[in-house]
């Protein structure tokens, strides 16, 4: 990170002033924003955009916005993706108004649905007008749900990823491994909400409170400075006697830290913790030192620490990491002609996992030189197919193993919902 | 004729390389007189994707095998996977052209070539067409020469694969200047070792489940009548378990080997298992019945995709598969397997302790495929109704390597 860049950027946007508004779209986002326990932080707007004005109306949300009464009549999108874009282009100008004079804009949106995605492209394109960060948390479907909502969240995944500065994919399949056992399938639904909320809310908490080490939105805006790139989000909590270890643990087996399709190296990494009045430097310092030697250099590392005096023994830890695309490695394809052998430097040292050896070369990880001309010129396309090659960890570079609509490479427990409790 | 000829039985596999070098001695002497079997790479579910990698293995395990037997291979059979495999069944038919209704040579050629009419795009070449039985009017013979009748009918199974992956197979064994005889699939290579003559003709299914993954071949009444790839096999417990506990492939991997177990029963949720202590956060134990469960759910997906192929193919009847399943591969280790595919299929199961015929190093279930190989080195060349080569098969290998 440049550090001139960031004094800048905090000279012009102090967090006094700073304008938040999280937003949710469709009927999944509104949702996640209705659930929403925010610490008591102040100015945080909140809003949801949705078709469907009857689900939008039973929202307690204070600002709402029926888009597409034109195309659908206010009955929402039926699921097409087609009807939900129309809707939004219908109404690009009530998006507009809704999201300016706001510095970061964080969208919650659940896709594979009609409205969702498709709103979300047409705020981010608005958003990128206005010069505001926008952060995406994006629900992806239970593999129950069916093939076809599956291809539709995939490539809005892709086409998102492009608009935004950071965008967090949160598979169902894997956040439904974090709830009790036997979660009936509506519970499921609102555990994703769940994470979302403590996603938000770490971020917020660290840019409204003062704590004992503060970072604004200028740090936040230095991680995302960029649109597109992957970004891996996770958190972990704890209370008790014993809460510095146990969060670190539960951060480090966090289920969206583990993915298949997480980069191998992360360029820049924002680390909140949220802890009590107990929560000396001393115990700062040595969470600090774990998660960089875990997750990079620090250079690479912001690192805030706010305290709520509402906590005690209590810690909770949220890291959010952001990894560049490299452009230039964009047409490779995986085919099995003469592939010479990379090695990766660094790495996120996550796992053991990334070993050198048996690891196929990854066309995407991105070097630590500053390259945002480079990356402001990307080719849409090209980013899309990168992305769903990107995805499959351990089994990219090898054909789709689809069997009756399903990717046998994904595993079997999480495709049939069957909870693994690790604790 | 006495001469003799060396035969190297490659076997690219995902997870291990194995060598299997063959003394063929006249018409029907073989002697195993070396092997070598050494992790593979390169190689992910059956297929090779990183060709210098694969390169470099497989010539590293022939040099070996050939170092530890002092002898050269003349030609290699090579063993084919993958799930670009694909298998139909066609049936030739052909009236019987004499007017005394006797059958000739002349009808069962022609309905044979019948049979292997059907012309793949050039993008798919054919590996396989295993003859089944004739039948004379719709009744089932072993040979219908002289018989008489108006109809007679023969059925194929025929297995065609992707030219391009089956040539990048080729092109690792001809980068050392090897020739490559033949072709067999893995399923049926290992079937023709693990079962008696007399479990082929009560029928019996065999499950050869890989690192990368599962080929099974069906035998009903002495035949062959499917073979099939599900591109699923011990990586994916790996990786399954690497993601559903949170450790890396290794940890993964030796949770696997150490503890594991196809399914899952009531008391592992108590019992814990830890992770190869390096002490370091993330150092923990784990429930028993996490990794359990990640594999029953995994496993049994395996058999319940066999279930349902042979179910759609009408072959799935206990009658006809009296001998039930011999399961074999690396991942026939896994505890409780055999369970398992008991419980998913409704057959009877059994790990194969291997060929009886062999020395007991070459009884692990590595080296069932290239058993099979050399197997068919041996007797495969005779054009025995089991295995009939089509007739440029040499032909067209060269062909996908442009020579």
């Amino acid at each position: 990170m440049s550090t001139e860049t960031q004094s800048l950027l905090s000279q012009s946007s102090g967090s006094s002033d700073l304008k938040i508004k999280i937003i949710g779209l469709g009927g999944a986002g509104t949702n996640a924003v209705d659930g929403l326990k925010l610490d008591d932080l102040g100015d945080v707007r909140l809003a949801a955009i949705n078709t469907d004005a009857q689900a939008l109306n039973a929202s307690p949300i204070a600002e709402k916005l029926v888009i597409g009464r034109s195309v659908t009549r206010g009955l929402g999108a039926g699921g097409e993706i087609e009807i939900g874009r129309a809707a939004a282009e219908a109404d690009r100008d009530a998006i507009a108004r809704l999201i300016t004079d706001t510095d970061l804009i964080i969208l919650i949106v659940g896709l594979g649905g009609g409205t969702g995605s498709a709103v979300a492209s047409v705020v981010a394109e608005v958003a990128a007008k206005t010069g505001a960060l926008v952060l995406a948390f994006a629900t992806l479907p239970f593999s129950f749900e069916g093939a076809r909502r599956k291809h539709i969240a995939e490539e809005s995944i892709g086409e998102l990823r492009q608009l935004v500065h950071g965008m967090i994919p949160l598979p169902n399949d894997v956040l439904l491994q974090e709830g009790e056992e036997d979660t009936s399938v509506l519970k499921a639904f609102a555990v994703a909400d769940r994470w979302i909320g403590r996603g938000v809310n770490s971020l917020c908490a660290m840019l409204l409170k003062t704590g004992l080490i503060n970072q604004d939105f200028g740090s936040l805006r230095s991680v995302f400075h960029d649109r597109g790139g992957k970004t891996v989000f996770g958190t972990g909590t704890a209370n008790g006697p014993d809460y510095v270890k146990n969060a670190l643990e539960d951060l480090f087996i966090c289920p969206l830290l583990h993915m298949g399709d997480r980069p191998s190296q992360l360029d820049r990494i924002i680390v909140n913790v949220i802890g009590g009045a107990d929560l000396g430097i001393s115990k700062v310092n040595e969470i600090m030192s774990l998660v960089s030697k875990r997750f990079g250099s620090r250079e690479d590392l912001i690192f805030g620490a706010v305290i709520d005096e509402a906590r005690h023994e209590s810690l909770e830890i949220c890291v959010l990491g952001k990894a560049d695309m490299e452009v230039t490695a964009a047409v490779e394809k995986a085919t099995a002609t003469a592939r010479t052998k990379t090695t990766l430097e660094g790495g996120l040292g996550l796992e053991t996992e990334i070993s050198k050896e048996d690891k196929p070369p990854r066309p995407v990880h991105s070097s630590k030189l500053p390259k945002k001309q480079q990356t402001l010129e990307v080719n849409q396309d090209e980013f899309t197919f990168i992305d769903n090659d990107e995805q499959r960890g351990y089994f990219e570079k090898t054909d789709r193993n689809e069997y009756n609509g399903e990717d046998l490479d994904v595993p079997t427990f999480m495709r049939r919902g069957i909870k693994i409790k690790i604790k | 004729m006495s001469h003799s000829r060396v035969v190297g039985a490659v076997e690219i596999g995902t997870s291990k390389v194995a060598v299997l070098l063959g003394e063929i001695v006249g018409e029907s002497g073989l002697n195993i007189i070396g092997h070598s079997a050494s992790s593979s790479k390169g190689v992910k579910k059956g297929v090779v994707t990183d060709l210098n990698a694969a390169s470099d293995c497989v010539h590293a395990a022939i040099m070996a095998a050939e170092k530890n037997s002092n002898s050269r291979i003349d030609e290699v059979f090579l063993a084919q996977t993958g799930s670009h495999l694909i298998g139909n069944f066609n049936v030739g038919t052909t009236n019987v052209s004499a007017p005394d209704g006797v059958i000739r040579s002349v009808d069962i050629d022609a309905a044979k070539a019948d049979a292997k009419r059907r012309k793949l795009p050039n993008t798919r070449t054919y590996i396989h067409h295993i003859q089944n039985p004739f039948s004379v009017d719709d009744q089932l013979v072993e040979n219908p020469l002289s018989r008489e009748g108006r109809r007679l009918q023969v059925g194929y199974w025929s297995v065609h694969g992707d030219s391009d992956i089956v040539s990048d197979s080729l092109r690792v064994i001809r980068g050392i200047d090897l020739d490559v005889s033949d072709m067999v699939i893995s399923s049926i290579a290992s079937g023709a070792v693990l079962l008696q003559d007399s479990e082929k003709e009560n029928g019996a299914l065999v499950v050869d489940i890989g690192g990368g993954t599962t080929d099974y071949v069906l035998y009903r009444k002495g035949y062959i009548v499917k073979t099939g790839v599900v591109p699923v096999g011990g990586d994916h417990i790996t990786n399954d378990l690497s993601i559903g506990l949170r450790v890396g492939r290794k940890s993964a991997e030796d949770f696997k080997v150490k503890h594991g177990r196809a399914y899952y029963q009531t008391g592992d949720k108590d019992e814990k298992v830890w992770t190869i202590g390096d002490l370091t956060i993330g150092d923990r134990e784990y429930p028993l019945a996490a990794i359990t469960k990640i594999i029953e759910a995994r496993v049994s997906e395996i058999f319940d995709i066999i279930k349902a192929e042979l179910e759609v193919a009408e072959l799935l009847e206990p009658m006809d598969i009296a001998s039930g399943i011999v399961l074999t591969g690396g991942s026939a280790r896994l505890a409780g397997i055999d369970e398992v595919a008991k419980r998913c299929l409704g057959l009877d199961a059994t790990v194969s302790e291997g060929s009886v015929d062999v020395a007991e190093e070459l009884r692990q279930p590595e080296y069932s495929t290239v058993l099979g190989l050399l197997h068919y080195a041996l007797t495969g060349q005779d054009a025995s109704q089991e295995m009939a080569k089509p007739s440029s098969f040499l032909r067209k290998i060269s062909g996908l390597l442009n020579i």
